[in-house]
């Protein structure tokens, strides 16, 4: 390369440089060919399409200019340069930027390009996926595959410094080879402080981030009570209610407001106390809230899912985010290594492709449910869908009892309210009829219920979902009946052991004192919670004490904590 | 993730860029815009890491699209919107635009080395205020061309917006070089001159940052740096610790050596005029083409860029 550098010819570019990347322009909509609606995302709409360069199958997504006087939206900027930089198998990658110029004759106010995000096509989303009545419930192995690759996408995000801030089952992706993808870098920002190191939790924040990120359904505690200095610990929050999801086939926290969210929270994990949640007492939202303290839930209502996964599910949605399980240490889980092995992602079965918008078209034709209220508040809806079928279909455990959470059009709670953002201040609302059907509905093809997916071939559970032997060999698994479970049918043992979830009319002791504090809740607003008893009921803690030295931290942080927020 | 690298212009990007305009008069456009930025970057208070990338994006921008298809100046303040705005110090578009409007109102305060001196105490007098006053209509103007060209730039680089940097690579290399415990008192001064050097390769019409690495830039601008203030480098040839070749670092020291003589050849083309336009650029292109008394120089300027390899 060296003596040609000098001359003139070789224009100085030395041959290293041939292989990095280049800058080019931005490709064309018309090199694509666009072939159907699959959903909304953060700015947009997004399409199914094809490249007629390449003959890959891709999803377009369209970049909404809502705030066009300060130009291309910020928010998608963000997205976009934090997509082109990041490269990893569990995180959607951005392939190129397309533009869709007007035609020439429409002379209209609205001349700017559309511009749109070429990623690959995935099959599902996992919100969708776990809504498609056509999809068997999942399985262990399976729920331990897409738990692993999420749990390694969200640690290189982590390890980058990169907050997603929208963790949600809506956002992964899963395609038909069973791998799961990291999307919808919207609300992503830089993270400023120490990354997370192996043991350690989420760390410490270093400075203040707004509050008004993750959709309502998967937000912290420390989030929903104001705090701003929060970690990457916000992202396994969601990683948690993500987990929880698949594993009941439903999001296991769906709070209609901020303050119902809270207590179904603390419903499910028990109410915080200086040990589970140091300082939370000084957080902003905190203050004047009368919480009656409440023992953990969790156990028993996840007990038919095994002791491992409990412990999992608690680690992950710990009520402190110092001590909140990080990807790092989650990989490291014994669920993981427990029998039965996380599936390998290419054993996993093909299925019909789900998204949002089939989920909620799907409901529109089939229930008839009145369409979403204004915003899209959830919850409010009569129990439409077929979620219904089940015997453990009726009783959801969390708020507003007898109301499935099949209600209305739009599943998604409202986003937080955004300021100064580009993004919808709303969640999409439910598509106006005969759009789109989704592909397991539409008549040209043959009922799909009379092909059901093809079940998980024998003995595809065992390891080697990694090179390095990190899952033990377990030939035995084979014998394990490999039938899927019928989602309709409530999986085995869910009815008889989760009386909250599952049981109905279970009657069981647990359950109706639940029941008695939703109607408190229905008649007192949330502040009435009374915290006289507050040492008095708490039972069954399952988290270890606090230590002389924890207590120590505890004071300090409580210090500084009071400080940050009288600012 | 590829913090340390850029993506790299193509040979053919390079060459495209003599089809229309006398080399020379490009080379003018580029350096007198870059010079733009990096003041207006300075008036704006913006960090000058934001004001470096805006000009390397502005460079990318134009091996993409033609020279002449806005003002110079208006794309210079589009591409600081858009580095500010992805940035942790995102800049108003009134600011930009009250900074490029104060700029642009007299010859003299994109070509002075402090630009915001003039506005504050006795060179305070040269300026008309009512030169520079922006009114709503201008503003809103402005605006809009600003924001067309935004999303221009975005459409020409495919939305890369992320540029690496060499100067924190090059205080790194001098923390391995070791040069701040053995230079005894002359570190900072070395320092502080190569991350000139690198500052001085920005406004270069050669396109250094377009053509090479952040690592080979910065091991460049420590060469020239302590071959004036006499640091004493290693004997061996330390730059290939850096990944920089010899025929790499040779050409680069020449490039960034060749900037002095650059800005004088400038001068002496468009004199007192301050930053130049499009109309400028065509009136002298008009002129180079009608009189035959430039030719000579249009040959030598010509040979120059051989040598220098551009």
């Amino acid at each position: 390369m060296a003596a040609s550098q000098l001359s003139p010819q070789s224009n100085g570019v030395s041959p290293r440089s041939q292989s990095a990347t280049r800058f080019r322009g931005c490709s064309r909509i018309t090199d694509y060919d666009i072939l159907g609606k699959l959903g909304e995302g953060t700015f947009g709409e997004v399409h199914r399409a094809k490249s007629k360069k390449t003959g890959a199958v891709v999803a377009l997504k369209k970049i909404l200019m809502h705030n066009e006087k300060d130009g291309f939206p910020i928010t998608a900027l963000r997205e976009i340069k934090l997509l082109k930089l990041l490269s990893h198998p569990n995180i959607l990658r951005l392939e190129e930027m397309a533009v869709e110029h007007h035609a020439k004759t429409d002379k209209d106010k609205r001349k700017r390009a559309i511009m749109y995000m070429v990623t690959p096509y995935m099959d599902h989303d996992l919100s969708g996926l776990l809504e498609n009545p056509d999809v068997p419930k999942f399985t262990e192995p399976q729920i331990k595959c897409y738990m692993i690759q999420l749990l390694e996408g969200l640690a290189y995000l982590h390890d980058n410094h990169i907050l997603h801030r929208d963790m949600k089952a809506a956002n992964l992706l899963i395609n038909n080879k069973g791998i799961l993808q990291i999307a919808d870098f919207g609300l992503a920002r830089h993270y400023d402080g120490p990354v997370p190191a192996a043991k350690n939790g989420g760390g410490e924040g270093i400075r203040d981030y707004t509050t008004l990120v993750v959709t309502r359904w998967y937000r912290p505690p420390e989030l929903l009570l104001g705090m701003r200095r929060y970690t990457t610990a916000i992202d396994l929050w969601g990683v948690g209610c993500v987990f929880g999801e698949m594993l009941y086939g439903k999001p296991i926290l769906s709070g209609d407001s901020d303050q119902n969210q809270l207590k179904i929270i603390f419903d499910l994990v028990g109410t915080p106390t200086e040990t589970t949640m140091p300082g939370w007492r000084h957080m902003p939202n905190a203050e004047g809230l009368n919480i009656i303290p409440k023992p953990k839930t969790l156990h028993q209502r996840f007990r038919a899912h095994g002791s491992g996964a409990c412990q999992l599910l608690d680690d992950l949605l710990n009520l402190d985010y110092r001590t909140r399980l990080n990807a790092i240490d989650a990989l490291e889980h014994p669920y993981f290594k427990a029998r039965p092995l996380p599936a390998k992602a290419g054993d996993i079965p093909m299925f019909e492709s789900s998204h949002e918008l089939d989920r909620r078209k799907n409901k529109g034709q089939k229930a008839g449910p009145p369409p979403a209220p204004k915003g899209g508040t959830v919850g409010m809806g009569p129990n439409g869908g077929w979620g219904e079928a089940g015997p453990n279909g009726n009783q959801n455990y969390s708020h507003n009892d007898g109301y499935g959470r099949h209600h209305n059009g739009s599943r998604y709670p409202p986003p937080p309210p955004h300021g100064g953002y580009g993004r919808n201040g709303v969640p999409p609302p439910p598509p106006p009829d005969g759009e789109r059907r989704p592909a397991w509905r539409r008549d040209d093809r043959p009922d799909p219920r009379g092909l059901p997916p093809r079940p998980p071939p024998p003995g595809d559970y065992h390891d080697n979902m990694r090179a390095d032997g990190r899952y033990r060999s377990a030939s035995r698994e084979v014998d394990r009946p490999p039938l899927p479970r019928s989602r309709a049918g409530g999986g085995p043992n869910v009815d008889t052991y989760i009386p909250s979830y599952g049981g109905g009319e279970g009657g069981r002791r647990d359950d109706r004192r639940r029941r008695d504090d939703r109607d408190e809740r229905r008649l007192h607003v949330d502040r009435d919670y009374d915290d006289r008893s507050r040492s008095g009921r708490t039972r069954s803690r399952s988290r270890s004490p606090v230590r002389e030295r924890d207590r120590e931290r505890v004071r300090d942080r409580e210090d500084r904590d009071r400080e940050m927020y009288r600012r | 993730m590829s913090h340390l690298s850029n993506p790299l212009a193509t040979a053919d990007q390079l060459y495209q860029r003599s089809n229309a305009l006398p080399i020379e008069i490009q080379d003018s456009i580029r350096f007198y815009t870059a010079r733009l930025t990096q003041a207006a970057g300075i008036l704006l208070r913006l960090p000058q890491d934001i004001t470096a990338q805006a000009n390397v994006l502005l460079f990318r921008y134009w091996v993409v699209d033609d020279l002449m298809a806005h003002e110079f100046s208006d794309v210079s303040a589009a591409t600081i919107y858009l580095t500010a705005k992805i940035s942790a110090e995102p800049r108003s578009l009134r600011s930009i635009t009250n900074v490029y409007a104060y700029l642009l109102s007299s010859p003299s305060l994109s070509l002075s080395k402090n630009p915001g001196s003039s506005s504050d105490g006795d060179g305070n007098a040269k300026v008309d205020p009512e030169s520079y006053y922006l009114s709503e209509g201008t503003y809103i103007t402005t605006r809009n061309r600003i924001l067309n060209i935004e999303g221009q730039i975005l459409n020409a680089l495919g939305f890369v917006t992320h540029v690496a940097l060499p100067h924190p690579l090059a205080i790194t290399y001098l923390q391995t070089l070791d040069v701040f415990a053995n230079a005894n008192g002359k570190a900072k001064e070395l320092a502080r001159r190569t991350v000139e050097w690198l500052n001085t390769a920005l406004l270069s019409p050669q396109m250094l940052y377009l053509t090479h690495q952040p690592a080979s830039l910065a091991t460049a601008a420590i060469y020239l740096a302590a071959r004036e203030t006499g640091v004493k480098m290693p004997d061996v040839e330390w730059w290939e610790v850096f990944d920089c070749e010899r025929e790499e670092l040779g050409f680069l020291v020449v490039g960034m050596g060749s900037l002095g003589g650059l800005v004088e050849r400038e001068g002496k083309r468009w004199g007192e005029r301050g930053m130049i336009s499009r109309l400028g650029v065509r009136e002298e292109v008009k002129y180079l083409n009608g009189g035959g008394v430039v030719d000579e120089e249009v040959e030598t300027a010509r040979l120059m860029d051989e040598k220098v390899g551009a």
